[in-house]
């Protein structure tokens, strides 16, 4: 692996996480909307939220293991290219299936992902053994973090509730960034030659949360102050929890923490 | 045309200037951008520093990110459930912006200078405080300005009504302005201020990448320092850029009915183009001649 991008080794198998996000988006997603269905409630969005983090880690670590092979700047652009393909899958799904558009949207995105590995291999001759691999997951993780932001705000896995909820409101701007970010930051923000899986991935629940947050404020006007309020609420708790946990992480893998001082012995 | 759109016209045109200027210069104190690979590059070839290292992606999504979840909160808090004033309603949304922000540089700077723990780079607790808070609030006057400039065009009490909503529009605007930044502002920081030991105009040599000026005029260089030394030009010329964008843009619109005179729009538009590229050709000859070729070079060495 290229050191210039960094990339340790991986502590956690990539089948275990591509299987608890796959598994815990769609469970989420599908919770929040039979839940909030039954008791004719919105107080169980925040579920989807949950399944959201679930797909955000998944993503960040895709996108991990195809950045250590040197595609320093390109952090960014995958984690749009992963939400590109998620919106249009999902869209997709949900347009041709309605209640089981998720589990056919996230398949198509994964096509989708497959398709642009395999042109990005063979076609533009990039030759990155694990692309199609990842571009998949990357794939699953856009579509799965779209759609459960979007069900945070609509409450319901419906097309029409979704289009007027979260498309027409213009919130599918904040949906998509806040997605994008949250798949890219963890590790974007710790690129470098020490970086560790663990600490990128609790980053990946930090930043996660964060989207979970964005996509609670607009619940507040969609589900209801109720549902809205405990999505926020809970999303604070587990970034506040991840990143007292990243910081003492940070703490372990830095060479120092240090309230202020000059430079260290040895630096130019 | 009327009194009332051109004063809309005139105002979005300020904002967006003074959005423009604050967007560069919080980039700058975190170094974000293009400026930023020099930053990660400086340890690895020994030079460590007190530099804040904000990658949080392009200046452009990341702009998105804050003027999309102001506008969101925004428009959450002016809706007929909440009824808020809708300047009011901008102002939380910034603020919203602001501390997401804080907390993405925050975590940046920690990840990204842990991850070069075998250059001896140290995480400085205190220029995480100082810079962190210049660069929220750099961030607030940057979201404020732009979801104010979205809400003009889409207020339904205003002439312009946009059909976009307003999280889209300011999803929008935000990723103009951050590619404005990070085309426009850059260089003044990235090229001069980081290189600041080499001849003016020299350009960047592959040989001394990293290289960066570390060291400030009394101590170690801060980030803060940076701010300063971009307020006096990279900033307002990205202020002066985004602001000519939005105004001559709406200008044209505002000038011409987009749904009878939309040709003369597009013509406009064409023509301002041409005037720009003409302008910017007469200024590069003038540059040139005045400064010349770089004085060590004296044509090409014969073989």
């Amino acid at each position: 692996m290229s050191v210039a991008a960094g990339g340790g080794e991986s502590k956690i198998d990539k089948t275990k996480l591509t299987m608890y996000g796959v598994g815990g988006g769609i469970l989420g997603m599908y919770l929040a909307h039979v839940l909030n269905m039954l008791t004719g409630t919105g107080y169980f969005s925040f579920l989807a939220g949950l399944g959201a983090i679930a797909a955000v880690v998944m993503g960040a670590d895709a996108v991990r293991r195809v950045c250590a092979y040197g595609i320093g700047t390109g952090v960014p652009s995958i984690g749009m290219m992963a939400m590109g393909m998620g919106l249009v899958a999902a869209m997709f799904g949900l347009a041709i299936a309605g209640v089981a558009g998720p589990i056919i949207g996230v398949a198509i995105a994964m096509g989708f992902g497959y398709l642009m590995g395999i042109l990005a291999n063979k076609v533009i001759k990039m030759n990155i053994p694990v692309m199609e691999e990842v571009l998949m997951s990357l794939g699953a993780a856009g579509a799965i973090v779209i759609l459960s932001l979007s069900v945070v705000i609509s409450g319901e896995i419906n097309y029409l509730d979704m289009l007027n909820d979260v498309v027409f409101t213009g919130y599918i701007a904040i949906v998509f960034i806040a997605g994008a970010l949250a798949i890219l930051q963890p590790f974007n923000a710790n690129l470098g030659p020490d970086e560790t899986q663990d600490r990128t991935l609790v980053l990946a629940i930090s930043t996660g949360a964060l989207g979970m947050f964005a996509a609670g404020i607009g619940s507040l006007i969609t589900v209801g102050v109720g549902g809205g309020v405990l999505t926020m609420l809970i999303a604070a708790a587990i970034w506040l929890k991840a990143f007292l946990w990243f910081f003492k992480l940070v703490k372990r893998d830095s060479a120092g923490v240090v309230g202020t001082g000059l430079l260290p012995e040895g630096g130019l | 045309m009327d009194m009332v759109s051109m004063g809309l016209l005139a105002a979005m045109g300020a904002l967006a200037t003074i959005a423009g200027t604050s967007e560069d210069l919080e980039s700058d104190v975190g170094s974000q951008s293009n400026p930023n690979s020099q930053v990660q590059l400086a340890a690895q070839v020994g030079h460590t520093h007190r530099i804040y290292n904000k990658a949080i992606s392009g200046e452009p999504p990341s702009n998105a990110l804050y003027a999309a979840l102001a506008a969101v909160t925004a428009s959450v808090l002016m809706s007929d459930v909440y009824g808020m004033n809708a300047f009011f309603s901008i102002a939380v949304g910034a603020l919203v912006a602001a501390v997401f922000n804080g907390i993405l540089s925050m975590t940046s700077y920690m990840g990204r200078n842990a991850s070069q723990a075998r250059f001896d780079q140290y995480i400085y607790l205190d220029v995480l405080r100082s810079h962190t808070t210049t660069i929220m609030a750099h961030a607030y006057i940057t979201a404020f300005c732009v979801v104010a400039i979205s809400y003009i065009m889409t207020a339904p009490w205003l002439p312009i009504q946009h059909p976009f909503p307003l999280p889209v529009i300011a999803f929008i605007w935000g990723l103009a302005l951050g590619a404005i930044g990070s085309s426009t502002g850059d260089v003044h920081y990235g090229a001069e201020r980081q290189f600041q030991q080499y001849p003016f105009g020299a350009g960047l040599n592959a040989a001394n990448s990293g290289d960066i000026v570390t060291k400030g005029e009394a101590g170690l260089r801060s980030s803060i320092d940076n701010a300063w030394f971009c307020a006096k030009f990279g900033g307002p010329v990205t202020g002066l850029a985004f602001g000519l964008i939005v105004f001559l843009d709406n200008w044209r619109t505002t000038v011409f009915d987009p749904a009878t005179q939309g040709w003369y729009a597009v013509l406009i538009g064409i023509l301002i183009v041409i005037l720009l590229n003409i302008g910017n050709r007469l200024l590069e000859i003038r540059a040139k001649k005045m400064y010349g070729p770089y004085p060590e070079y004296a044509g090409e060495i014969k073989a």
